[in-house]
């Protein structure tokens, strides 16, 4: 076994929360809108059902072949060969993903923070960091997600200082043109509901699976109400204004004011959303290192962290050169790649793994 | 590498252990039949010490017999009254040696003795030897007295309500006081020795039943593998037995205080009294019980819990004060309130210094005071004072070299810096404001957040003895928390904290306790 630590299910929940909505938050209340107009509520409702349905999968694919990631048991649910190229268009995936997140994070804080500095600078200080924990394995990833997650919720509060600003009016009307807007509008966020299911990454080490099963589903609720409130809480502020803006929530917490004399939250809403995004990078690295390392059948992660560091990089300055690319792969590529790998194949697999476990004489 | 280990001395070359332990091998034969060898080999042993005292005398008249002892070590009045006197006066034909002692000598504790190791043990306790003709055994006598320093209040722990005694140097002193609070048979006390020159007592003590077995066996091995030539003092088994040597956090908690220890020993940990210093060590530690004081036990619950919010606060504070300030004020200026930075921009308009500068400036004279001030004869302390006042103060914004704001940053993290209850965890707070600091200059908030990031993943790996250093946060245990989070009162404090995943002694005591008129009813 590549990894000796063990985490409790608390943990792994407390992981997966800023790894949705962490990057989410900043993007989602705009696509949206630009889709469901004032149903934008609705459709991160109806998106977190990929998220149930892509942790229904993997806790299912956990339960047939415990102990073992999706890179491992890929090549026993499918020919071994395939299992192998299907493995490796998983780490791809997650490669690329990796980077993207890396390059949003980038693009956001030197967009909205720290315009002069270079934006490598920015994105490889993280990775480093993240590097650092990811080395130490899956313990100090959970670890430190806790910590960083109880922060990085935190800032909840400070919305409640926006209801006097509300005006609840801009809900109405309701569901004006159907259910359809507020689906088309669903086709970004499910995607990062689709992330959920990395816990299949980490099912191995829980060292209580039931509780990993609860925490899970806590988890994509905690997800669906946030998202769901912010995208309320940025439809009552601004109502129609959001399409113009890139990152809505930023605007609403420029809105904030404390007292007469508190203002311009936004710095610190950014330093904590760093953590969020830390937690993010570490758990979609580490989940690309520990594949890795099983793929090519390693004893150790700590040989591919690094390496693998710097192909993120590469990946998220190669695979998106410019602000428009990631807006255009976020909004529109990952829409379609994103559940495809980790919801559409990991329910084939199921799928098969099921009927093969059904008939286990022709395996 | 290799040159690092030489150049730290952790060379593993032979020689070192050929120098170490010369005498050792001479001393381990037994001793002889004849008296005269014996105290031959033995001045040869003690060759060119003065101090070392050899008596002889004739036992009754006519046994030849010799007495040694290492003056101030030994109580010479009762030698010559319960040792000497009855030997060369009170003599009665036909008694053989062994029933002298029984019927004339009155010494407590008289242990015989066969080889030479053990001569040297004896004498260098302070317990007189004594070799009589015809007799192959050595007698070592219990007479071992020396000065010895009084309990006194510690002047590092101090406090408003608990107990006022404190360790002292003498270890036969601390494991007294440790046994006169747990009077309970379970508590252990063992010995190891460590130091060849030295041979430093060291103790392990804990409580049986409550201590994790695991956390003692490896504290065990830990104390055995240490060979060093001499043990000063309790940091030098500190650093001996850590698991992360170069983390700036301390993984061992030091006290001066019995009560300290005897709660440490009663939460099952093991506490390391080291002879010759009244620093015990408290294995293994968290960095939440570093920051916790004897005190907070002491106080009503909802004063300490309180007292502990605002020490978690403010130790955050003075690692992070200076750097917020270098961060807001040359990356986030928006955020301060208009009327505010206009009089912060005024007074700033006179300094040449950037931010960064500026607090580095104050921050490293704080430093340079409060250094100054600790080892300075008492009487010049009050220059310093006087002195310290004018750099960090008025004089220096007058001065034009700070500004006004600066000064008040660096008296309040100052002042956060001593709410740390204990020196050294403070000294790790203090050590991590520096780079924190050139990170917030360099990037802001977001160097200091890279910062926090950086610190908190080493603490999530940190561990003491194998105990995570920042549990119960990471990994979680809602049960201990209520001595963490809060200062939950004893009828609450139903559980031990958690030291490993193994099966441990659960519950100190009953529950439901909470007092109450109705309480009996």
């Amino acid at each position: 076994m590549i990894e000796k630590g063990k985490i409790s299910g608390m943990q792994m929940g407390f992981m997966m929360y800023p790894t949705v909505v962490s990057t989410a938050i900043l993007m989602v209340p705009s696509v949206t809108e630009k889709y469901a107009h004032n149903d934008l509520w609705i459709s991160t409702l109806l998106a977190s059902l990929v998220g149930f349905i892509s942790m229904y999968i993997a806790y299912q694919l956990h339960r047939l072949y415990p102990n073992q990631t999706v890179i491992q048991y890929s090549v026993h649910i499918i020919p071994r060969l395939a299992g192998k190229v299907l493995g490796l268009l998983f780490l791809f995936f997650y490669l690329h993903s990796t980077g993207a997140v890396v390059r949003e994070y980038a693009d956001f804080i030197s967009d909205a923070f720290l315009p002069q500095t270079p934006m490598i600078f920015i994105a490889s200080s993280l990775l480093l960091l993240s590097a650092f924990s990811v080395r130490y394995g899956v313990e100090s990833v959970a670890r430190s997600a806790f910590i960083f997650t109880i922060i990085f919720a935190f800032p909840v509060i400070f919305l409640l200082l926006l209801i006097p600003d509300l005006t609840p009016g801009n809900i109405l009307p309701v569901m004006e043109h159907g259910i359809l807007p507020s689906l088309r509008g669903a086709i970004v966020p499910q995607s990062w509901f689709s992330e959920f299911f990395m816990i299949s990454f980490f099912l191995p080490f829980l060292s209580d699976i039931r509780k990993g099963r609860k925490w899970g589903l806590i988890s994509v609720f905690a997800a669906m109400i946030s998202l769901t409130t912010i995208n309320l809480t940025i439809l009552l502020l601004f109502g129609d204004r959001v399409s113009g803006m890139s990152y809505p929530v930023l605007n609403a917490f420029r809105y904030i004011r404390m007292g007469v004399f508190f203002e311009n939250f936004e710095a610190i809403i950014m330093a904590i959303w760093i953590l969020g995004n830390f937690v993010k990078v570490s758990v979609f690295y580490y989940s690309a290192s520990l594949g890795l390392a099983q793929w090519l059948n390693l004893k150790d992660i700590k040989p591919v962290v690094l390496p693998l560091g710097i192909l993120i990089i590469i990946f998220a300055y190669w695979s998106l050169p410019s602000f428009q690319d990631v807006t255009y792969y976020l909004t529109g590529t990952f829409a379609y790649y994103g559940p495809l790998m980790q919801t559409i194949i990991p329910a084939c697999l199921l799928s098969i793994a099921f009927v093969r476990r059904k008939r286990p004489s022709s395996s | 590498m290799r040159n690092l280990h030489r150049l730290l001395g952790q060379s593993k070359k032979p020689y070192f252990r050929s120098v170490q332990q010369p005498s050792r091998a001479a001393t381990t034969s037994p001793l002889s039949n004849d008296q005269q060898t014996n105290v031959e080999t033995l001045r040869k042993i003690y060759s060119n010490s003065v101090d070392v005292v050899f008596r002889s005398f004739l036992i009754g008249g006519k046994t030849q017999a010799t007495l040694i002892y290492i003056e101030g070590l030994s109580d010479t009045e009762e030698i010559n009254t319960n040792l000497l006197r009855p030997l060369m006066e009170e003599f009665e034909e036909g008694l053989s040696l062994r029933q002298l002692f029984e019927k004339k000598v009155n010494i407590s504790k008289i242990d015989a003795l066969s080889t030479y190791e053990d001569c040297v043990e004896a004498l260098s306790v302070g317990k007189p030897v004594l070799f009589h003709e015809g007799d192959s055994s050595g007698y070592a006598l219990g007479l071992n007295r020396w000065d010895k320093r009084a309990i006194e209040e510690p002047e590092a722990e101090a406090g408003i309500r608990g107990p006022r005694e404190g360790f002292t140097e003498t270890i036969s002193v601390s494991t007294a006081q440790l046994r006169r609070i747990i009077k309970s048979p379970a508590l252990k006390i063992e010995p190891v020795k460590i130091g060849s020159y030295t041979q430093t007592q060291v103790l392990i003590s804990y409580v049986e039943g409550i201590v994790d077995k695991n956390i003692l066996e490896e504290v065990r091995t830990r104390l055995s593998r240490i060979e060093i030539d001499g043990v000063l003092e309790s940091s030098y088994v500190e650093e001996m037995i850590e698991d992360n040597p170069f983390s700036p956090f301390p993984q061992v908690k030091t006290t001066e205080r019995p009560d300290t220890a005897c709660n440490a020993i009663l939460e099952g940990r093991v506490a390391i009294l080291t002879e010759g210093t009244p620093f015990v060590l408290i294995v293994p530690t968290t960095l939440f019980s570093l920051l916790q004081s004897q005190e907070d036990y002491y106080q009503r619950f909802l004063i300490s819990t309180l007292i502990r919010w605002l020490r978690y606060t403010f130790v955050t504070l003075s690692m992070l004060l200076p750097s917020l300030y270098v961060a807001i004020l040359t990356f986030h200026l928006e955020m301060v309130p208009t009327s505010l930075l206009i009089t912060m921009s005024a007074s700033r308009e006179s300094v040449p210094f950037p931010a960064l500068v500026e607090a580095l400036l104050m921050e490293v004279t704080f430093e340079v005071l409060r250094e100054a001030g600790v080892r300075l004869p008492k009487q010049v302390g009050a220059a310093v004072s006087i002195v310290g006042a004018l750099v960090i103060g008025q004089a220096a914004v007058q001065a034009g070299i700070v500004s006004a704001p600066m000064v008040i940053v660096v008296a309040i993290t100052g002042i956060a810096s001593f709410m740390v209850p204990r020196y050294n965890i403070g000294i790790a707070f203090r050590i991590l404001r520096f780079p924190v600091m050139f990170l917030a200059g360099a990037l802001g908030l977001l160097g200091i957040m890279l910062g926090l990031i950086a610190i908190l993943i080493h603490l999530c790996n940190l561990r003491s003895f194998g105990i995570p250093y920042l549990s119960p946060i990471a990994p979680f245990r809602s049960a201990d928390l209520k001595d963490v989070a809060m200062r939950a009162p004893w009828w609450m404090m139903n559980t031990r904290p958690h030291q490993t995943e193994e099966e441990f002694n659960q519950y100190r005591q009953a529950p439901a306790q909470k007092p109450g008129p109705d309480r009996n009813k």
